[in-house]
């Protein structure tokens, strides 16, 4: 697994290639946005993690370039940059996630996870499975064990959200972006009492547990520990 | 004021222009009058001319033809003060009578210079062929007609001098009263450019445009001031604000550094500052985002939102956790209510509304979230049974980092209703505080046709 960091703050690049490379990525490292755009055009990358304001040539006209020809590599954007629009921006350029600094490295990984496990423009599925536990898009109708369980609507997106990133750490602000698309962190336990209520309704009265809590990073949804 | 400048300003060269355009007219209106009376003074000599003639025929046919000289005399004394002439000569050209001593012939009217008294004198005049053949001419000087010429050229010269003194000094007095205006408005905004910003450009009442003009500079300066004193309000309390959770970390990690050879205390240590540090970089975050609503620039025009919707959303989203919180959340909400907004910032509006009722309120409180369309407006309000806020601190709780005594202990940053209110200022909208008695009701109007 191949990742591309273009960053020019050399304190935060060599955080984030410490850290990558601790977790067994293969990192290359762009100090400014035309390396970086030769980088991405010429070798192979599963992932590519961008700055927004780069020297040279900014993260966001690199990533509409690689775009405009054809390399639909995964996009990680990197700003601190927290503007209202910035994120909207950063996305319709070409973007596929967008993590405000300062984060905590657990969130750019539980990112860098998410973005690195399937290509860009899979096809969507409807319908996911996990141990015994199943739950139908078109039919909108969960499972476990054969039982049907009734669910409240954002509980269906949140489990829906959780069993696409089966095996995945989800984090809070992952299933806020999604889930509840707050791009910004209601002080209220929004998301961990949703999360308590799923648990009750999945989990509850049958085994193995499938809803983990993993701290200090978020949320995973897998058969076995 | 110099004169320099006085011939500088536009209003002076304006003047200068309207000056030019009165004696402009006072020259057509001299040009149209000499023509005009000229004319009719020229026509009523030559009428007066043939009704003299008349007369002289008519008395001559009534006294005789012999009797024509003795009438022509008694003409003559007659009209001696308007300076008429007459001449009579018989068929051989010799003078029968007349006060001329002679002259050409001439028939038909004619315009001449004569010798009358021993002086030249213009004479307007109309030569007759008489029936038994004499010649007759009847002359009026035209010095009437001079001497009332040479009346309306002085007359005009001087109205024209006249005009022209009254428009430069009219010009000149209007000019210093309009670069007096202006100098005032220049003065007040060089005094603010110098740090002085209670400034403000003197009103003269009369409700005149630069009156008007005043009142949009001095509401200008009014906002101005606003948002410096504000910025200067943020800037401390930002300061004041962050000394306190630095100056903990501080010590936090005072502490670590003396215990660093028992790695679990470190670790909590370490994991303690970077919550700390996080809570400080979350203020930064919400005091950039207040920065960024209150500066206006945004890409992406407001759009309809269906807050029937939006409101029912969040309702569902924290119905939850403030079960947990031992609360209740009803809601009152209209259906398809649409609004012209920004949906985020909608959202984030009543999220920290309803987040400040939860994290604020006892359990077994009960929190309503109603969305009511009046006649020319919306009304959102998140209402609470808690504890509320005191009158007098109502106005305060708005500010940055204001938090109440009660609330100290409570996680936050002091930020939320900051941020509310500049979302509703955003959108145009009025957000009040008001007593839910018992609790607090955040009201939010928006108006409609905006």
């Amino acid at each position: 697994m191949r990742i591309l960091v273009v960053e020019d703050d050399t304190e935060t690049a060599a955080y984030l290639v410490g850290g990558l490379e601790e977790e067994g990525y293969s990192v290359t490292k762009a100090v400014n946005g035309r390396d970086g755009l030769f980088l991405a055009t010429t070798e192979n990358f599963d992932l590519l993690i961008i700055d927004r304001m780069l020297p040279e040539l900014d993260g966001l006209t690199l990533v509409k370039t690689l775009r405009a020809g054809r390399i639909e590599t995964s996009v990680l954007f990197l700003t601190t940059m927290s503007g209202i629009d910035d994120r909207v921006t950063g996305l319709n350029a070409g973007g596929d996630d967008y993590l405000v600094k300062p984060f905590a490295f657990a969130e750019l990984l539980a990112r860098v996870k998410a973005l690195s496990r399937r290509p860009r423009g899979t096809q969507a599925e409807t319908h996911f499975k996990v141990a015994d536990l199943e739950l139908d898009l078109l039919k909108r109708v969960v499972k476990r064990a054969g039982h049907e369980i009734q669910l409240q609507p954002r509980e269906f997106r949140l489990l829906e959200y959780l069993m696409r990133h089966a095996g995945e750490v989800v984090t809070r602000t992952m299933l806020l972006d999604n889930v509840w698309n707050y791009h910004f962190d209601p002080r209220t336990n929004v998301v961990e009492s949703h999360l308590s209520r799923l648990r009750t309704k999945i989990d509850k009265g049958y085994s193995p547990e499938l809803i983990h809590t993993v701290r200090g990073a978020g949320y995973c949804l897998r058969a076995r520990d | 004021m110099p004169a320099t400048k006085l011939l500088r300003t536009s209003s002076f060269r304006l003047t200068l222009a309207y000056a030019g355009v009165f004696v402009l007219c006072v020259l057509v209106l001299f040009g149209v009058s000499y023509v005009f009376v000229t004319d009719y003074a020229t026509q009523d000599e030559t009428d007066e001319i043939a009704v003299e003639f008349d007369d002289i025929q008519n008395e001559a046919a009534l006294a005789g033809e012999a009797k024509l000289p003795q009438i022509i005399d008694s003409h003559i004394r007659l009209r001696k003060d308007v300076r008429a002439v007459y001449l009579l000569l018989d068929a051989q050209g010799n003078k029968i009578t007349g006060n001329l001593d002679a002259m050409p012939p001439v028939i038909g009217p004619t315009l001449m210079s004569l010798d009358v008294d021993g002086r030249f004198r213009t004479m307007r005049g109309h030569g007759y062929k008489l029936d038994n053949g004499d010649y007759l001419f009847i002359g009026q000087d035209t010095s009437t007609l001079n001497e009332m010429t040479d009346l309306i050229v002085r007359a005009f010269g001087v109205g024209l001098v006249a005009t022209l003194m009254l428009a430069l000094l009219g010009g000149a007095l209007i000019s210093r009263s309009v670069l007096g205006r202006i100098e005032s408005v220049g003065k007040t905004t060089h005094a603010i450019v110098e740090g002085d910003l209670s400034q403000r450009v003197p009103l003269r009442g009369s409700g005149d445009e630069f009156d008007e003009l005043a009142k949009g500079v001095n509401a200008m300066l009014d906002r101005i001031e606003d948002l410096m004193r504000s910025m200067r309000q943020v800037s401390n309390d930002v300061a004041h604000d962050l000394r306190t959770p630095l100056t903990r970390l501080r010590q936090r990690l005072e502490r670590a550094r003396l215990r660093a050879n028992d790695p679990e205390e470190l670790q909590d240590a370490l994991a303690n500052s970077i919550t700390q540090v996080d809570s400080i970089l979350e203020t930064f975050g919400a005091l950039l985002r207040i920065a960024q609503i209150e500066a206006g620039g945004r890409a992406s025009p407001p759009a309809a939102v269906n807050v029937s919707r939006l409101l029912a959303g969040i309702v569902e989203d924290f119905a939850p956790a403030a079960e947990d919180h031992g609360q209740r959340i009803v809601a009152e909400i209209d259906k398809d209510l649409t609004l012209s907004a920004d949906r985020e910032l909608l959202t984030q509006m009543v999220v920290n509304l309803v987040d400040n009722a939860i994290r604020h309120s006892p359990p077994g409180t009960e929190i309503s979230i109603e969305g009511k369309l009046m006649e020319d407006a919306f009304e959102l309000a998140v209402s609470d049974t808690g504890p509320g806020i005191p009158p007098h601190e109502r106005e305060n709780v708005l500010r940055p980092f204001y938090r109440l005594e009660a609330s100290r202990t409570t996680e936050g940053s002091g930020l939320g209703l900051s941020l509310v209110a500049a979302i509703a200022k955003r959108h145009h909208a009025k957000l009040s505080l008001l007593d839910n008695a018992p609790g607090l009701r955040v009201a939010v109007v928006f108006p409609l046709a905006a």
